[in-house]
């Protein structure tokens, strides 16, 4: 299941929400390695499609082909007060990877003898991504679904995390909900949820300004 | 096994356990000489054994239940239990790897206060010697059966309602059954009622694992015709529980 490359299927008729509808697809949806963004308006339903994306909710109609390790970031993901990041990574994150995500938490300046609790919120999210990236498995194909990563974290960090997915975009799908902070942040392939309508629109010189004009 | 490692880690620098190794290690020394036990030197062993003993169900009641109780409402308060289950750790296995971590501390607690007993107590005569380090070993066992289904079942509670819930309906069961069940035969035997009587068969009596008693009068260890007889009843009481844990267990929290 986790061979090859990664991919995402979204059936058509999918129809995500609790008990009433929130939004569905009306075609079918295909997902290829790289990074996609998911953007909607406030309620519309992006944490409800990562999570039946998932398998963490059950899906109202239709169906959700994932092929890849699976992982999912919630956007509230915590840990305990009281343990230092250092012991958080040592924890979460398999030996043979420490050391580069230690590195990675001194570039973009997360203080990992600091305990989680002390922690600001965007320092946080950093801890939280750093867990799930190296959490990632080199030797299979990975899906990572991150809800809201960039929210309290400074434009030094989010680069540094994109230039991660750049680098492993061949063998990873990342689906990003996110409300981004400058206009011409490049979204060559995001999904959009608008009118109750789970959409595709893929183009290379794509940004989010010309995207979030269509949202309402 | 991130959840474990996770879990124990984050028990470890809660440092909480470090009060309940000393209870256990060094008061048994300290509390005899606050008792009679000082005034007649053949009480004293009695009493530190006594003492190791009452510590370790201190302990595990009033903190090793918290702990297991406040791991289980985190992990599904906090996202990790989603988030584990998104990557194909399944809520058995969660439920599993927490309890691990949580008897990783709780369990040496009875093992701790044996060795207290075995080391520092133990008869001079060589066959009461043999026969407390058996009794010892024996209630290490049965203390750890006791209290493994608990931890899950304070666990799974948590995750369900709440920390203070499963740390409750775990330390109240234990206290109950080491404890009332006792106190609820003596008011049978003042004046009898059948729902009184089948409500005490149907309750753990967990004081068959309270071993002061024996230690305290040297009775000796626990015949071996009525040990394996003492395990089968605790692992059935552990086998119940642990269905019931699985039941409660939630990787996440209702929205």
């Amino acid at each position: 299941m986790s061979d090859g490359t990664p991919h995402l299927k979204l059936s058509s008729g999918l129809t995500i929400g609790y008990q009433e509808p929130l939004a569905k697809t009306e075609d079918s949806i295909t997902l290829d390695p790289g990074t996609h963004f998911l953007i909607a308006r406030n309620g519309r339903g992006k944490t409800t499609l990562l999570r039946t994306i998932a398998r963490s909710l059950k899906q109202l109609g239709g169906s959700v082909e994932a092929h890849g390790r699976l992982q999912y970031v919630p956007e509230d993901l915590r840990f305990d007060e009281e343990i230092p990041v250092a012991s958080i990574f040592k924890a979460m994150i398999p030996a043979g990877r420490l050391s580069a995500a230690k590195e990675l938490a001194e570039r973009i300046e997360l203080d990992c003898k600091k305990s989680y609790g002390k922690l600001s919120t965007g320092n946080r999210r950093k801890t939280s991504l750093i867990v799930a990236e190296y959490s990632l498995d080199p030797t299979v194909s990975n899906i990572l679904l991150l809800d809201e990563p960039f929210s309290g974290l400074d434009a030094h960090a989010r680069a540094a995390f994109e230039n991660i997915w750049k680098l492993s975009a061949d063998k990873t799908l990342r689906l990003v909900s996110c409300h981004p902070d400058y206009d011409s942040m490049a979204m060559p392939s995001a999904l959009l949820i608008q009118d109750g309508t789970i959409q595709h629109t893929r183009d290379n010189a794509q940004t989010w300004s010309q995207l979030k004009s269509q949202l309402n | 096994m991130r959840l474990f490692k996770l879990t124990l880690s984050t028990i470890f620098r809660r440092k909480s356990w470090a009060i309940c190794v000393l209870l256990v290690l060094v008061f048994p020394f300290i509390l005899p000489h606050l008792s009679s036990g000082t005034e007649n030197p053949t009480l004293f062993e009695p009493a530190l054994a006594q003492a190791a003993w009452g510590m370790a169900w201190l302990s595990t009641i009033f903190w090793g239940f918290f702990a297991a109780a406040k791991a289980g409402e985190t992990n599904a308060r906090s996202g990790l239990g989603e988030y584990f289950q998104t990557t194909g750790v399944s809520a058995s296995r969660q439920l599993l790897q927490i309890w691990a971590a949580v008897m990783t501390f709780v369990a040496p607690l009875g093992l701790g206060a044996a060795l207290v007993c075995i080391l520092a107590a133990s008869p001079s005569l060589p066959d009461e010697r043999s026969m407390w380090i058996a009794t010892n070993l024996q209630y290490a066992l049965l203390f750890a059966l006791v209290v493994a289904p608990l931890a899950a079942l304070a666990i799974a509670v948590a995750s369900r309602f709440s920390s203070l819930t499963g740390f409750l309906i775990s330390a109240g069961l234990s206290i109950y059954g080491l404890y009332g069940v006792g106190y609820m035969k003596m008011l049978l035997s003042i004046e009898s009622s059948p729902l009184m009587t089948w409500l005490w068969s149907v309750s753990p009596h967990y004081h068959f694992a309270d071993p002061t008693e024996r230690l305290r009068y040297k009775l000796g260890a626990i015949d071996a015709s009525q040990f394996p007889l003492l395990l089968a009843y605790f692992l059935g009481i552990l086998l119940l529980y642990i269905a019931i844990s699985r039941l409660l267990f939630q990787t996440k929290a209702r929205a």
